[in-house]
C-alpha cells in the first residue's frame, strides 16, 4: 500500500500504466473549489433543454420534412389509385347492361330469367335426354342440349314441328322424303317457340309430367304458363346462356 | 446581479421556446403518423379493389365461366362475362381460414368425381368446393372447404372446366 502511495505521489510517471491508482490518489486530495451557482444553473438548464434545441439533428429516425413528403406521396398514390378505379368502374359499367337474359341449367333442368343480378322468373324445364341412337346405315344422334352462349334469333307462335330423320329412326319407321306432309306436325311444341339456331329451340311440350328431367332431343322444353311468360318478356336478340 | 437575472431569463425563455417547438413537432408527427396509417390502409383497399376490377374487366372479355366467392357473406356467383348464371350460398368448413384466405384469384386445378363419391372442385391448395365427400385424399386433408347443396354443386361441376378462375372477395 505504501508503495502505491509513493508511486502516485510522483504523479506523471505512471499515469498511462496505472490510471486507477492515479484517480484514487486524486480523490484522496482535498481541493478548495469555489462553486459559483450561476454557471451551474446555466448548465442544468442547458441539459434540461429538449434534445432538438440542443442540437441541429432531429432525435427522430425520419426528419420531419421527409416524413411530410412521404405522407404527401402516399396521398398522391391514393388519389391516383382512386382515379384509376373510377375509370375502371366506368369501363365495366359501359360493358354492363340492364337487358333481360335467360340462363338454362341443363344439369338441374331449370330456366332462369334474369336482369342484372336480379332473378325475374324461374321455371322447371326439360333438356336433352343424353341418349344415343344409331341408324342401320351408321348415322347416329346424341340428344344433348348444347352448352354455351346463344341469342334468340326468332320468335314463333303456334310453331310447327318438322320431324327430322332421327324421329323416324327412333320409332323404327321408314324415313319419308324431305317435304313429305307427314313431317309437318302441329300442336306438339306448345303455343310458342324461341329459335336459338341450329334447330335448337325453347318451346312447349305435351309431356309436362317429364319437366324437370332430361327427356328432350336437345331443345329446352317449358310448361305452357312459363313459356308464355318467357315468350312475352324476351325479344329477338335476347341472350340465352346454357350451361 | 441584474445582468445575471437577465441571462437566466433569456435562457429560460429559450428553453420554453424550444420546448414549445418540440411540442409542435411532436403534435405534427403524431398527426402525420395517423394520416400515414390511414393512407396506407386506404391504398391497400384501393389496390384490392383495383385487382378485382381488373379481374372483372378481363373476364368480361373472356369466353369462360368463372366464380366470385364472397367469404364474408358466404355467397357465390357463377358468371359468364358480365352475366350472373347462378347465385349460391355455402357453408364453410370448421378449419375455414376466413380472413386468412387471401382475396384474389384462385384457379380450378382439379375436377374430381370418383366412382361412388361426390363431385369436388379443387382450387389448388387454397380451397375445395364440395357437396359431401366420402373420401378425402391425404394430400387434400388440410385444405379448407366450402359445402354447397347437391344441386348447386352439380351445376358448378358441369359449368366449370379445369383452369377456370375463381375470385375470392372478403
Amino acid at each position: 500500500m505504501g508503495k502505491i502511495l509513493e508511486s502516485t505521489s510522483t504523479a506523471g510517471k505512471h499515469i498511462d500504466t496505472m490510471p486507477d491508482m492515479r484517480s484514487k490518489s486524486i480523490m484522496q486530495r482535498s481541493y478548495k473549489i469555489s462553486i459559483k451557482p450561476f454557471p451551474l444553473v446555466l448548465l442544468a438548464l442547458f441539459l434540461m433543454l429538449p434534445p432538438a434545441a440542443r442540437s441541429q439533428s432531429s432525435p427522430f429516425a425520419v426528419p420531419l420534412d421527409e416524413f411530410r413528403s412521404r405522407v404527401k406521396d402516399l396521398q398522391q398514390q391514393a388519389t391516383w389509385l382512386d382515379e384509376e378505379n373510377k375509370g375502371l368502374r366506368r369501363m365495366l359499367k359501359d360493358l354492363e347492361d340492364d337487358a333481360l337474359y335467360l340462363v338454362v341449367d341443363t344439369e338441374n333442368n331449370r330456366l332462369t330469367m334474369r336482369q342484372g343480378n336480379d332473378v325475374v322468373h324461374t321455371a322447371v324445364c326439360g333438356t336433352g335426354s343424353r341418349q344415343f341412337i344409331e341408324e342401320e346405315t351408321g348415322r347416329n344422334w346424341y340428344f344433348e342440349t348444347p352448352i354455351g352462349s346463344f341469342t334468340v334469333l326468332g320468335k314463333e307462335r303456334n310453331p310447327v314441328w318438322i320431324r327430322p330423320d332421327w324421329s323416324y329412326v327412333e320409332e323404327n319407321m321408314p324415313i319419308p322424303p324431305e317435304n313429305d306432309p307427314d313431317r309437318f306436325v302441329r300442336d306438339v311444341m306448345g303455343k310458342y317457340a324461341l329459335l336459338l339456331g341450329n334447330g335448337y329451340k325453347i318451346h312447349g311440350t305435351k309431356w309436362t309430367t317429364l319437366l324437370g328431367t332430361h327427356f328432350t332431343h336437345g331443345c329446352v322444353s317449358l310448361g305452357d304458363d312459363d313459356l308464355e311468360l318467357v315468350y312475352k318478356a324476351v325479344t329477338i336478340g335476347t341472350k340465352v346462356y346454357l350451361y | 446581479m441584474d445582468r445575471k437575472r437577465l441571462i437566466v431569463l433569456l435562457v429560460l425563455s429559450l428553453f420554453l421556446m424550444a420546448a414549445d417547438n418540440e411540442d409542435q413537432e411532436l403534435f405534427e408527427r403524431a398527426a402525420l403518423g395517423e394520416r400515414e396509417q390511414l393512407l396506407r390502409a386506404r391504398i391497400d383497399t384501393l389496390k384490392r379493389e383495383q385487382d378485382f376490377l381488373l379481374f372483372q374487366k378481363a373476364m368480361y372479355e373472356t369466353d369462360s365461366r368463372y366464380l366470385i366467392i364472397n367469404i364474408t357473406e358466404k355467397t357465390g356467383q357463377l358468371k359468364y362475362r358480365n352475366r350472373v348464371l347462378k347465385g349460391f350460398t355455402f357453408v364453410p368448413s370448421k378449419n375455414f381460414p376466413g380472413e386468412a384466405l387471401a382475396t384474389g384469384v384462385l384457379v380450378l386445378k382439379k375436377k374430381e368425381e370418383r366412382k361412388g363419391d361426390r363431385p369436388v372442385l379443387v382450387l389448388g391448395k387454397a380451397l375445395v368446393i364440395q357437396w359431401k365427400r366420402a373420401y378425402v385424399p391425404p394430400a387434400e386433408a388440410g385444405i379448407p372447404y366450402i359445402t354447397l347443396t347437391k344441386k348447386e354443386m352439380v351445376s358448378l361441376f358441369v359449368a366449370l372446366e379445369e383452369g377456370a378462375m375463381a375470385y375470392i372477395v372478403q
